[in-house]
């Protein structure tokens, strides 16, 4: 295919993601510059990098910073182990079962995120299942504190993306070596052994490819973490997106939010060009 | 893996599979039982499993006033829903053309949900399921469009230019949202579009672009060229082959990124929160119930997530397959 046809096919796809991924992005760092609220929406003040420097200074955006790694931190591993474990298991079965149990692990990664976050709270709400639970076996009253916000985020983080990784390893399962998996049992190799030397080393590009993905996702965690705060600054759970949302909406600083979108880029990049790398890599290779 | 025989081992298996089945559903289950309950059982000091059941979060939620002959008015609506789904599902086996039947179940669709409010005292939920439907076919109808011509392009196309575009695509999709939806306030409320469809169709169609490229191009690569160069070589311009030969081919490509599409639109809270003001969609309109004061929030907020819910079981219902295969399909996650 010639260039000229190419862009006559891709142009408007590439039209629109200039006019409205790049330019907007470009707007961004504009805009991050000047003093913004939305009575000034349209005439807005110049006021340089001040508003980069005040987000730099902030104490709280460093705190959403802090609880976001600590978001990911816990969250990306759980996913991992939990995915993995589960493919295996889900591999064991067949036919029918395979496919019941499958839809009923699909179910949450369907749902509205919002929703499902709803749902989850609704576990924890007066009279919800899991709050009664809580007060029975530790007798003592729930109540909505810091730590139990916190916690509940994460737990609700782990609860709603494992399907995810259990697909694509459950996927990375099917291609597994039939031959390498029968040498090893005739060699003697135990279950584990050969979990751990043929069917791990066989999925680590997909651990790989999960790894990178689930991180820039759970970097930029925004609907659970709303719902199950509501923005309530008394809990200290903003992420940085929450945060910038709430920089922009409540407390009005549309500039200064702009200048904190910017620097999350920053943020990103650090798995971001890793990931970049390999897929220009990989795409080269398969011209 | 080779299977483990044993029969306890098997039943460890299921065992475990079954925990973390129960540890999946849990949230929904729970949120169904709360929704069909008087909120004085809702909110009891321990959970209730005993207790009358009730449509009246339902009906709070949907209907501003009570019709007078509500059986037989949901009987009758219920009966049209049913029926249409039922052109939908065997049009293959009318022996009519097919575009037709399809044609005339849709209409027949969009009929009904405008004779609803017309039959009924109809409450602002369901604007903001209308508003959903409007959004969701708009970005799925647009994004696919011109989804499909570049992911054809990038598919074909072996320059350097192509692979600028996809690794750009990429990046753009890994970025923090709000350092675009934050602008496109801004572009928004100049261009006097606030609050309003087109602008939230247009916008989610750029932020999905990415991944439906991607998406799109995967599948357009698994056609053999050898398929419209013969066409071509009998006369027809590349965009004649395009339409008349790949696209056919395409069709399972096109239904899965669809959902996918269908998944990322109906799902997106951020954007439309920033970009609207009344015209909510569904998730918008469903977080209004977290939080708060009023004490009929709990069920009316587990009502209002359930009806969320079903429509969107219905549709993953009918294209399992498609979804599990787009999700293995790699990168795939909005």
């Amino acid at each position: 295919m010639e260039r000229r046809v190419f862009l006559g096919f891709a142009g408007p796809s590439i039209v629109v993601m200039t006019l409205l991924m790049v330019l907007p992005l470009a707007m961004a760092i504009w805009l991050g510059m000047h003093f913004i609220t939305f009575d000034n929406v349209l005439e807005p003040q110049w006021v340089g990098l001040r508003n980069f420097a005040a987000a730099l200074g902030d104490q709280r955006f460093w705190q959403s910073f802090g609880f976001t790694a600590l978001y990911i931190g816990v969250v990306v591993p759980s996913w991992i182990v939990i995915g993995f474990v589960v493919a295996v298991l889900l591999d064991q079965v067949t036919g029918f079962a395979r496919g019941l149990y499958l839809s009923i692990f699909l179910l949450r990664f369907i749902i509205v995120p919002i929703v499902g976050t709803i749902m989850f709270r609704q576990l924890f709400e007066p009279s919800g299942l899991l709050r009664w639970l809580y007060q029975e076996l530790l007798n003592e009253r729930f109540r909505y504190t810091e730590q139990t916000v916190k916690s509940l985020i994460l737990f609700h983080g782990i609860w709603y993306v494992t399907p995810f990784t259990l697909v694509v390893y459950f996927a990375g399962l099917q291609t597994l070596p039939q031959d390498l998996i029968e040498a090893a049992g005739i060699d003697g190799a135990s279950r584990l052994q050969k979990i751990r030397h043929i069917v791990i080393p066989h999925v680590r590009s997909l651990t790989l490819f999960i790894l990178l993905f689930s991180i820039m996702d759970s970097y930029r965690v925004f609907d659970s973490v709303f719902v199950l705060t509501g923005l309530n600054p008394l809990y200290k759970a903003n992420t940085i997106m929450t945060y910038t949302y709430q920089t922009a909406t409540q407390l009005e600083r549309l500039g200064r939010a702009n200048a904190m979108a910017v620097l999350t880029i920053i943020g990103i990049m650090v798995v971001l060009i890793p990931n970049l790398y390999l897929s220009w890599k990989e795409q080269i290779a398969e011209r | 893996m080779d299977p483990v025989t044993n029969r306890p081992g098997r039943l460890l298996i299921h065992l475990a599979l079954i925990l973390f089945a129960v540890y999946s559903v849990v949230p929904f289950l729970w949120t169904a039982l709360q929704s069909i309950k008087k909120l004085r059982d809702a909110s009891s000091r321990t959970p209730k499993f005993l207790f009358t059941p009730t449509l009246e979060n339902y009906e709070e939620l949907w209907l501003r006033s009570t019709p007078d002959n509500p059986e037989s008015l949901a009987f009758f609506l219920l009966l049209a829903f049913l029926l249409l789904i039922c052109l939908l599902i065997f049009a293959q086996h009318i022996p009519l053309r097919r575009d037709l039947v399809y044609g005339a179940a849709i209409l027949g669709l969009v009929v009904l949900l405008w004779l609803i409010p017309q039959l009924l005292d109809t409450a602002s939920f369901y604007d903001y399921f209308i508003n959903t439907l409007i959004v969701t076919t708009g970005t799925i109808v647009v994004s696919i469009g011109i989804g499909c011509l570049a992911g054809y392009g990038l598919a074909r196309y072996a320059g350097m230019l192509g692979v600028i575009v996809l690794i750009a695509a990429l990046a753009f999709r890994a970025l923090p949202r709000l350092a675009y939806v934050l602008p496109y306030y801004w572009i928004g409320s100049a261009l006097n579009l606030i609050d309003s469809h087109i602008l939230v169709i247009i916008t989610l169609v750029a932020v999905n672009q990415p991944f439906t490229i991607w998406m799109l191009r995967s599948f357009f690569m698994e056609i053999p060229k050898d398929l419209e160069e013969s066409a071509m070589v009998d006369g027809a311009g590349r965009l004649v082959a395009f339409l008349r030969v790949i696209i056919p081919v395409m069709w399972p490509g096109i239904v899965a990124t669809a959902l996918f599409t269908l998944l990322l639109a109906y799902n997106e809270f951020l954007l439309v929160r920033i970009l609207t003001q009344t015209n909510w969609t569904l998730p918008v309109a469903i977080s209004r119930f977290t939080g708060g004061e009023d004490p009929r929030h709990l069920t009316l907020a587990a009502a209002a997530s359930v009806s969320a819910t079903i429509p969107i079981v219905i549709v993953i219902l009918f294209f399992q397959k498609q979804l599990v295969k787009g999700l293995a399909a790699g990168a795939v996650k909005g």
